[in-house]
């Protein structure tokens, strides 16, 4: 007789990024990507569902993409499927206040990083699924890479001794995985990580993959649901499917499934200026795109070159933006960071991901600020300088009142900053 | 008297060339011993001894007449009378300094006639100061007499001119690597690529780089990367023809073939090759000879499940996408990156540091021409057995490769080469001319001493001797960044890391505490 072991899978997903778009067609999408993956999870009756990190864009989200969201797990759940998830760079919180936690606290989503660090060592938990014996640990991301102190002092050898099905969650890039576009990001060498896992449910990169290397089990990255950058959708328009992963298994990985979730379609248009001048560009270009068939789609605009007369100002977007959006582009997004003028020509920061920008220009500013203490200076202070900024950045929520808000983002500064906060004492 | 101000020797002759010292009894000169002779008005020279010789005021009959006695046992009891003033020891020395107030020159005079020598003091060398961008190689050494007075040349000035290391096997060649990078890890200012094909710098099992209290200055590469470190894993498709050229020999018929598939298959050509894809016009003969060539070089190929496989896992056609950009970057961030090359046979070596090299030489050369060359750290590309990429025979096989075009134009670039060998004799004068210090360790073939002695930044004709009589550890440091060719004893590498190990170690033992404080979220 042959005993066949019960298949069971679970659903990989990750960067979801809730609540990452501020138009309302694209947060449309976001959400119906978002219930496009869970109902697929329920109607494929997975066991459990991952999402490793950044669930939302931001530790307290915009409520109302929440509402949505929450709706829809409350659904999973009450199909009996457990979402277990980690703090991504956008949600995390340094003292636990994310929203994540809020969910966590209302049982709909379970957080499965646990541990703590005894003697400079780092001692995971596992977390047992309760129905399918999966043993789940990890570590969550903090902002700018920090976790990688975690990684350093994870005590390695226990994980690795634990026997059973075993699945490490993480959202981080690992250096020897990172696709060619994201060479600056900053990783962690495969090297840290715990060897001998079955699975290895990354998040962190917004492009799927899935990767091996010896002693390591299948390293998998599902990318982002849609997106939360312009390079995102420069991505989506270029082809890349987006999705998650089912993933089958008993004692082992039997079956890695990729189950698209699409969103829409878009219209990638470049165009080089180089050598026009500025009126020139703007009626060339509506010509241009009056031919374009934009209808239902997210049309992606690129412009670069240097303009030979004009100012850049000169090609009026609005225009061009009302031209696209009257022949039914669902959302217009224009690129000019390729754009110069010849009179004018200024410093451009070739960037269009919003954090690296400011990362780099701490990067350049840091050394003419005046400071003793060490921890301020160098790549630490500019560590120090983006958490601060991320903390710092944080909105009024609605009803928030403002002294509740300002006692909020002062207590998560103090966290930050890592300094006892006087102030609660006088 | 102190003892260090002790005459020692008198001159009793010679010329510019060569002064000859008699020694005083006792005083036990020695080959390559650094001796002074203080003149009149602040006026110092310094020597240094080049040879040793018996002389004799009693004829050379009488000393045999005298010797067969006593060895046939005709008179035991026969000695010379006041033997220390008829038998004596004279040393040829070269002047190889001129102190005029304190300030190193060149000699061009004769110190006075019959006047006294001494031994040098740490004083007399106190023009040698510390630069601002210290490389330390070791202290200044009289013969076997180490001074207390560590020995710098700035590696901002020496990295970019190039450094060589010649010497035959055992002399401690890797241990001055490693008192050089370690030195190198305190600086934050270079860029440092170290390929390594013994895996003896990282220190995996023992007391090496990693154990440096700066190791954050430090990234390493392995195909069997320790915990936190960094895997050496290189994508195929990072690797152009020209990379392949400049290291393999190809046939024309092979050459087009490979352009033919970069043409074709762009940078998946590798791959194509490997997996047998034809092309028109690409004989199936000469397709089987380039898969089997890159079985060979680079270990990579299609198992029978279609899979392509790579045999040290060092290259592979989805992971490594990165690495070369990474290693690039870190350069750039003024780290010393060691690569583990052990696995890799020779020529899969030097193409994995080709690639790099070449692509950050071509962005040092952008930097230069957009004027922000001069923010950027020196780099400083570490290669061994040298003459493999700067032998004039391989240069002449297959051109000018990357470490030939670093060699002669690096410099104004600042990148330089710091390149070990055993064979100098190998390498085109033309490149030797170009590396402008040489830290000379013991050699004890003729032709290659030659060589050094020839293409070295000061006079060494007279150091033939001295050269092939350096012990282990002992060196001579020629460079145009030295007022002399200065002799110097590199300390054992365990012994002077360990010490600065100690010295850092209140540092170590509070970052401890820091770690263990980690929060866990």
């Amino acid at each position: 007789m042959i005993l066949v072991n019960e298949l069971y899978k679970f659903a990989h997903v990750s960067d979801c990024h809730i609540g990452a778009q501020k138009y309302p067609e694209l947060k449309k999408i976001e959400l119906d990507v978002f219930n496009q993956c869970l109902d697929r999870c329920i109607a494929e009756n997975v066991d459990f569902i991952i999402i490793a990190g950044d669930l939302f864009h931001s530790n307290l989200p915009n409520m109302a993409s929440v509402k949505e969201a929450v709706e829809k797990m409350r659904k999973v759940k009450e199909n009996g499927i457990p979402i277990y998830v980690n703090y991504g760079s956008h949600d995390y919180s340094p003292n636990e206040t994310s929203i994540i936690d809020l969910l966590n606290s209302a049982g709909l989503i379970t957080k499965i990083v646990q541990g703590r660090v005894d003697n400079g060592k780092l001692n995971l938990k596992f977390f047992k699924d309760p129905k399918t014996g999966a043993k789940i640990c990890g570590i969550s991301a903090r902002k700018m890479g920090l976790e990688e102190n975690y990684f350093k002092v994870l005590d390695r050898e226990s994980l690795e001794y634990e026997d059973g099905f075993k699945i490490f969650v993480f959202h981080s890039a690992i250096s020897e995985f990172k696709p060619e576009f994201l060479a600056d990001m900053d990783s962690i060498p495969i090297s840290l990580f715990p060897k001998g896992f079955d699975y290895y449910a990354g998040g962190h990169i917004h492009k799927r993959s899935i990767n091996e290397y010896m002693g390591y089990g299948k390293i998998v990255y599902p990318g982002s649901l849609f997106g939360s950058y312009s390079k995102d959708f420069e991505i989506n328009a270029n082809g890349e499917k987006r999705g998650f992963y089912i993933v089958d298994f008993d004692i082992e990985i039997r079956n890695i499934g990729f189950i698209e979730t699409p969103a829409c379609e878009y219209n990638y248009i470049k165009y080089d200026a180089s050598g026009k001048n500025s009126i020139q560009v703007q009626s060339e270009l509506l010509e241009r795109l009056k031919s374009e068939n934009v209808t239902d789609k997210i049309v992606l605009l690129k412009i670069k070159g240097e303009l030979s007369g004009g100012k850049t100002s000169d090609i009026d977007s609005k225009l061009i933006r009302n031209l696209l959006t009257k022949n039914g582009a669902i959302h217009v997004s224009i690129n000019r960071h390729g754009l110069i003028s010849k009179e004018h020509k200024k410093i451009q920061i070739m960037e269009n991901n919003i954090p690296k920008i400011e990362n780099k220009l701490f990067e350049e500013n840091i050394g003419k600020i005046k400071v003793t203490n060490k921890e301020l200076k160098s790549e630490k202070g500019v560590k120090f300088a983006n958490e601060l900024l991320n903390v710092l950045r944080d909105q009024q929520k609605p009803n928030e009142k403002k002294g509740d808000y300002e006692r909020r983002i002062i207590s998560n500064a103090v966290d930050t900053l890592k300094i006892n906060d006087e102030s609660e004492n006088k | 008297m102190d003892d260090k101000f002790q005459t020692i020797g008198q001159i009793i002759g010679g010329g510019s060339s060569r002064i000859l010292i008699r020694e005083k009894d006792g005083s036990k000169l020695e080959l390559g011993g650094l001796l002074v002779i203080d003149d009149a008005d602040d006026q110092t020279l310094i020597l240094q001894i080049n040879d040793l010789e018996y002389r004799s005021l009693i004829p050379q009959s009488m000393h045999e007449l005298a010797s067969g006695m006593n060895l046939e046992g005709l008179g035991t009891n026969l000695e010379f009378m006041e033997p220390q003033l008829r038998n004596y020891i004279v040393s040829r020395s070269k002047a190889i300094l001129h102190l005029v107030d304190g300030i190193p020159r060149i000699p061009k005079t004769l110190p006075t006639y019959f006047n006294s020598v001494r031994h040098i003091t740490e004083k007399d060398l106190k023009f040698l100061t510390k630069p601002k961008n210290p490389l330390y190689l070791g202290d200044v050494r009289s013969g076997s007499k180490i001074l207390n007075l560590p020995i710098y040349i700035d590696a901002s000035e020496a990295i970019p001119h190039h450094i060589l290391i010649p010497a035959t096997t055992g002399r401690g060649k890797s241990n001055l690597v490693k008192v050089m990078l370690w030195s190198l890890l305190d600086l934050d200012n270079f860029g440092i690529l170290v390929l390594d094909p013994h895996d003896e710098y990282y220190g995996r099992n023992e007391l090496c780089l990693k154990d440096h209290p700066n190791n954050k200055n430090l990234v390493y590469y392995s195909p069997d990367a320790p915990a936190g470190t960094n895997t050496l894993v290189i994508n195929i498709k990072s690797i152009l023809p020209d990379h392949l050229k400049e290291i393999i020999n190809f046939s024309s018929a092979q050459n087009d073939a490979i352009y033919r598939y970069y043409n074709t298959f762009g940078n998946e050509w590798i791959i194509k090759i490997v997996e047998g894809v034809e092309i028109q016009d690409i004989s199936f003969k000469t397709l089987q000879v380039l898969k089997r060539k890159f079985d060979n070089i680079l270990g990579v190929y299609f198992d029978e499940l279609g899979q392509f496989q790579s045999r040290n896992n060092i290259f592979s056609d989805t992971a490594g996408k990165t690495t070369i950009k990474d290693v690039i970057n870190s350069l750039e961030d003024g780290k010393i990156v060691v690569i583990d090359t052990s696995r890799l046979l020779g020529d899969a070596e030097m193409l994995v540091g080709s690639i790099i090299t070449e692509t950050l030489f071509n962005r040092y050369q952008r930097y230069k021409l957009e004027g922000s060359l001069n923010e950027k750290p020196k780099i400083g590309v570490v290669i061994e057995e040298a003459p493999r990429v700067l032998g004039k025979e391989v240069i002449e096989a297959q051109g000018h490769n990357i470490y030939s075009t670093i060699a002669r134009e690096g410099r104004k670039f600042n990148i330089g080469l710091i390149a070990i060998t055993q064979l100098v004799s190998l390498i085109p004068r033309t490149i030797l001319a170009n590396i402008n210090t040489k830290i000379i360790l013991g050699n004890e073939m003729a032709q290659e001493r030659a060589e050094i002695i020839g293409s070295a930044s000061q006079d060494l004709s007279d150091d033939n001797r001295t050269i092939a009589s350096l012990d282990k550890g002992e060196a001579i440091v020629s460079s145009i960044f030295t007022k002399f060719a200065v002799p110097i004893q590199i300390p054992l590498f365990e012994e002077y890391c360990s010490e600065h190990i100690k010295e850092s170690e209140h540092q170590n033992s509070r970052s401890k505490r820091e770690d263990k404080n980690i929060a866990f979220i």
